[in-house]
């Protein structure tokens, strides 16, 4: 007898909306499995991008632009441009051109000492314009009392450690002194704006802020006489990417400028990275494992249920292929729909907390972590790779896992089944 | 010390045959180099001593002359208070055992100096704060031997090998000296790390009688790694066993004013 | 109701019967347990193992200072030699001598190190060299040279750092100045012996190690120390040995005991984070373990419709018909349970008691910060973690048996039986 070519895709279709409680356990099984594997994968590289962003977002940045001799030994004479200094506002400008760059601060470094009463204390002073280092460094959100200095004024802003080792507060007048590049001696009173408590000694120790400006009066730099612009990238991982271009941007205009990412000037970050990435490698897959072997199961038992209904269909005349290729679109069917439904759910929730971590600073009650530095939440970064592998690899499972049963059956006489045995 | 006497008592009979025997050399020819060191050294510190100082600071990126007035009571106490340039002037250091103060005059202000700032420059000169601190004399940190004896550029001079002692808290690995053997006036001194690389050379000039006695007015300072760079000091004026005693050297004299 | 005793053997003989859809409702059970098992104790590990690296480098689980050191940190609270007497009989208790892994005795100071091509401020640390080598591990970071022997008393341990700052090497000398107990600013030769490198800044640019009988008669301090610093088997034991010792030597306030989240606070920020990340990656592997549990346990009993009729019809009440599908719940989910604990630890001895060695993860040229944490995580086994995971996984399968057994009280016979089976 001519066999005509059977819609197995259409009888396997239709089998998915007969036994609808089935199909929904199955669907519902593998898009709540895609969804978990892919939002963990996104969870475990948002938290390492939080962690980098967390060590290299409190002070230093994501990226760095020095003259080329300013490192390693950070003379204050090396300044971008040279002794001409450059045009400040201009470098900046191109700098945040760049799609990566959210913000680029201006700095100059100076060391010295800062003196109030007996006291002193030997001090890294760092020049800064408020407003544009509100947006780079994460130490600037760590003030405790008063507030950061202000633009044009002689004012200060100094860590809780050195402002108990020189029993000052905010508000009182302290002596500045540090070598001037003139060779003299930089010396000036400055009125204590703001406390900062970052939770690191040595910053809460060693570090004084004061605007820009103000730095430069006292150590006799002009103003276009910058030592470092730091910049935030929202994505850690792009700023390598940013550093190559912006290099090629900077060339004609600012040629002694050197541009580095976090990964030349903070190399064991990338270590720390690798060794988280590393942990939760571990834990990825155990999620994984659960997800692929739930799948599995539920195919399984789905069809192996069915041993009746192949029975029955083998007894009417069609062959095991013609069962294996309904079985195997009824699969493929459902693991569309499952995957659809999957990605339904995972990809505006991953939108969601990738525009709008939540906060789970209720779950730490009173305690600060780092001062405010650190904030937990529940930050993702989109896995495009997981993403595919998670939905093929599913996708595969649950057409294998509905096919072993199938095949079995295929094997066993129906009369043997239809009996019960 | 049995070799370094042999020396000397070898060389004696021509010394006094050559200088018709001054009082000076002769009680020169009978010390150790020890000691003849250790006179140098509190030679060049005195008991008290007051006087005009300039100094010039040549850099890689700026060159500047100070002009100071420095007071001093043996090794334990100094004042200086620099004159001009203007920027600068009424800036006081006063040293008073191993401690400094500076008092700035724009702010008015005196503040005490943490140790964490010893090892960094005073003034920005190639003298650094632990350089004016240095109480101890040299024959207490270190093992002193003749190098060579005999003539150099004309003058008859001893350079003397410093090393230090097994404990001495010291720095340097080796220190050459170059002393003048007629009048006991240091020449150079010349100071080594222990890769016996030279770090730095401190060279003196200019021998004149002040005060009653034969002191170098001038002095130089010359790091090794930067040979353009260099910090000169010369005293304009020097006077000895002034009327000077510690409460002459109190922070409020820091304040107040040079005595 | 008929005798319990019943329903428990028609709920058993109802497994052993239906063998494949019991054993792939149970394997869901058991693989998740397994694997909750393997991944908290090697989390648990982590964590653990960062602590211990954590505080290894600092003052240990627990700190024994005097009252005032923590916040001013000078020479002048410290503990005197009597003040040492006492802690040393404390630490003998059985209490706490059960739970010190390692003990050391440090004399910490801040200085001045110069050489004759810079000077440099640092924290000097006079130490017990046998203990200080096990304690801290400094001893294994070793680039050149060797850790402080033991008759070598103007030996000096210093990272790569400060040796290149101070541009000295193995048997330069270096000059240490610091005031001493007196207020005297006094200066000490060392040579250095040693030079080590941790790949953490602040580590290698500023630590020295000396031998503690140097820093003392240096700084001219006695029988003094500053630290008494104590390793813990782990950290669970902190409370009780902290507590314990403040007991034993609080009274005469001259002895203050800290716990390491108090002596380090910003090791505690760090370890709050990592603890954050657990919960979160905790929180969804056990999502994915209920969800494959209780997808397989609903979708197993409510293929058995026309069962259920069949036995109603045979004069089972209805709620003997839901509690026996309760039992048969509370019976798998109980044995898979017990036997996936079983093959969750022995599988992560077996292959990990050594610890999960993932440095193979990790690029060629691994910085030295990987050396501070150990690349190998040891599993941790936490006997309230396995029992926790346990009933986790115990009330998750019930609980979903709670559904199907109310459905099949509501059967109705007549139309359960034109299901099939």
């Amino acid at each position: 007898m001519t066999v005509v070519p059977a819609p197995w895709w259409r009888i396997g279709w239709r089998n998915v909306g007969r036994n609808r409680r089935r199909s929904l356990f199955t669907i519902g099984g593998l898009a709540l499995a895609y969804c978990a594997v892919v939002l963990m994968t996104g969870l475990s590289r948002g938290m390492i991008a939080e962690m980098i962003g967390n060590g290299t977002g409190i002070l230093s940045g994501q990226l760095q632009v020095h003259a080329v001799d300013y490192l390693p030994e950070r003379s204050v004479h090396e300044t971008v441009g040279g002794q001409d200094g450059t045009d400040v506002g201009a470098l900046l400008a191109t700098l945040e051109e760049d799609p990566a760059v959210e913000a680029a601060a201006p700095r100059v470094y100076g060391g010295g000492l800062v003196s109030a009463g007996d006291n002193t204390v030997a001090t890294e002073l760092i020049g800064i314009e408020p407003a544009r280092e509100r947006r780079v460094a994460a130490i600037t959100r760590t003030g405790l009392e008063g507030r950061l200095p202000r633009s044009g004024e002689n004012e200060l802003w100094i860590g809780r450690e050195m402002a108990r080792q020189l029993a000052a507060g905010v508000g009182d007048e302290v002596v500045v002194v540090a070598p001037a590049a003139d060779g003299s001696l930089g010396n000036d009173l400055f009125t204590v704006s703001g406390i900062f408590s970052s939770g690191l000694a040595e910053l809460d120790a060693r570090l004084a802020f004061l605007p820009i400006d103000a730095l430069q009066r006292l150590i006799v730099l002009e103003p276009g006489r910058i030592h470092e612009v730091a910049m935030r990238v929202a994505d850690p991982w792009r700023a390598p990417a940013a550093e190559a271009r912006l290099a090629g941007r900077l060339e004609s205009r600012f040629p002694d400028a050197r541009v580095r990412a976090w990964t030349e000037f903070q190399p064991e970050m990338v270590d720390y990275a690798a060794l988280f990435e590393s942990v939760e490698w571990v834990i990825v897959l155990v999620v994984f494992v659960m997800a692929v072997f739930g799948v599995a199961n539920t195919m399984l038992m789905a069809t192996f249920e069915r041993r009746r209904e192949f029975a029955l269909l083998l007894a009417l005349g069609v062959t095991p292929s013609g069962i294996l290729r309904s079985v195997l679109w009824e699969a493929v069917a459902l693991g569309g729909v499952s995957l659809a439904s999957g990605a339904l759910l995972t990809f505006p929730l991953l939108a969601w907390w990738h525009r709008a971590p939540p906060d789970m600073s209720w779950l730490y009650g009173g305690f600060t972590m780092a001062g405010g530095l650190v904030r937990p939440v529940l930050r993702v970064e989109y896995p495009p790779g997981m993403m595919v592998v998670a939905a093929l690899a599913l996708f595969g499972t649950a057409v294998i896992a509905a096919l072993v049963p199938a095949v079995r059956a295929g094997r066993v006489p129906p009369a043997d089944t239809l009996q019960g045995r | 010390m049995s070799p370094t006497r042999r020396r000397t008592t070898r060389v004696l009979p021509i010394a006094l045959a050559l200088l018709g025997g001054a009082p000076q050399i002769l009680r020169a020819q009978q010390e150790t180099p020890a000691e003849i060191v250790d006179r140098v050294d509190r030679l060049l510190r005195g008991e008290s001593s007051r006087g005009r100082v300039t100094m010039e600071i040549v850099t890689e990126h700026w060159s500047r002359t100070l002009e100071m007035q420095i007071s001093s009571l043996g090794t334990e106490y100094a004042l200086i208070r620099i004159l001009s340039p203007r920027k600068d002037a009424g800036t006081a250091t006063l040293k008073a055992g191993e401690e400094i103060w500076n008092y700035l005059p724009r702010v008015d202000r005196t503040i005490k100096l943490p140790s964490s700032l010893m090892g960094s420059s005073w003034m920005g000169s190639h003298f650094t704060n632990d350089d004016l601190v240095k109480e101890h004399r040299l024959v207490e940190d270190y093992d002193i031997s003749i190098a060579y004896e005999g003539p150099r550029g004309g003058t008859e001079v001893w350079e003397f090998d410093l090393v230090p002692k097994p404990r001495a808290a010291v720095i340097w690995s080796r220190i050459r000296y170059r002393v003048r053997r007629q009048d006991l006036m240091p020449e150079w001194a010349r100071f080594y790390d222990e890769r016996d690389e030279l770090v730095r050379t401190i060279t003196w000039s200019d021998y004149r009688t002040t005060g009653g006695r034969l002191v170098p007015l001038a002095m130089r300072i010359q790091p090794a790694d930067k040979p353009d760079e260099h910090t000169s000091i010369r005293y304009e004026s020097l006077e000895f066993d002034v009327n000077l005693g510690p409460e002459d050297f109190s922070l409020r004299r820091l304040r107040e004013g040079t005595p | 109701m008929r005798r319990p005793t019943l329903l428990v053997r028609l709920a058993t003989r109802n497994l052993r019967r239906q063998l494949r859809r019991s054993l792939l409702t149970s394997a869901a059970m058991v693989l998740g347990v397994a694997l909750l098992v393997f991944s908290r104790s090697l989390a648990s590990g982590a964590h653990e193992d960062w602590i211990e690296a954590g505080v290894r480098l600092g003052t240990g689980h627990v700190a024994i200072q005097a009252p005032g050191y923590r916040a001013r940190r000078t020479l002048d609270d410290r503990l005197e030699a009597s003040d040492l007497e006492r802690v040393r009989s404390a630490l003998g208790a059985p209490a706490v001598a059960r739970h010190v892994v390692e003990r050391t005795t440090r004399l910490e100071v801040q200085g001045l190190a110069s050489s004759a091509n810079g000077a440099v401020p640092v924290l000097v640390m006079g130490v017990e060299p046998a203990t200080e080598r096990r304690f801290s591990r400094l001893a294994e970071r070793r680039v050149e040279g060797d850790y402080l022997p033991a008759d070598d008393p103007l030996a000096a341990y210093m990272g790569r750092e400060l040796a290149e700052r101070l541009d000295v090497g193995p048997g330069s000398r270096v000059v240490l100045t610091a005031q001493d107990a007196t207020g005297q600013v006094v200066g000490q030769l060392v040579r250095v012996r040693g030079i080590f490198e941790t790949g953490l800044p602040d580590v290698d640019e500023r630590i020295v190690h000396i031998p503690l009988a140097t820093a003392r008669s240096w700084l001219s301090a006695g029988g003094a120390a500053t630290t008494v610093a104590l390793l813990l088997d782990a950290s669970g034991a902190v409370d009780p040995v902290a507590r314990a010792l403040d007991e034993a030597l609080s009274p005469g306030r001259r002895i203050a005991v800290l716990r390491w989240q108090e002596a380090m606070p910003e090791l505690e920020a760090a370890v709050r984070m990592d603890d954050f990340g657990d919960y979160v990656f905790h929180a969804v592997t056990l999502a994915i373990v209920a969800l494959a549990i209780i997808n397989t346990i609903l979708m197993s009993v409510l293929q058995r419709t026309r069962e259920f009729g069949v036995v109603r019809a045979l004069g089972m009440t209805r709620g003997e018909t839901g509690a026996q599908v309760l039992v048969e719940g509370v019976l798998l989910s109980a044995t898979s349970g017990l036997i996936g604990i079983a093959l969750g630890f022995l599988v992560t001895w077996t292959f990990f008691r050594n610890g999960l060695d993932y440095s193979f993860l990790m690029e060629e040229g691994f910085r030295a910060a990987g050396a501070v944490i150990d690349p190998v995580v040891r599993p941790h086994f936490d006997l309230l973690q396995l029992v926790g995971s346990l009933l986790f996984v115990f009330i998750i399968g019930v609980g979903a048996s709670l559904y199907p057994a109310w459905r099949a009280t509501r059967i109705d016979v007549a139309e359960a039986m034109k299901f099939e089976a």
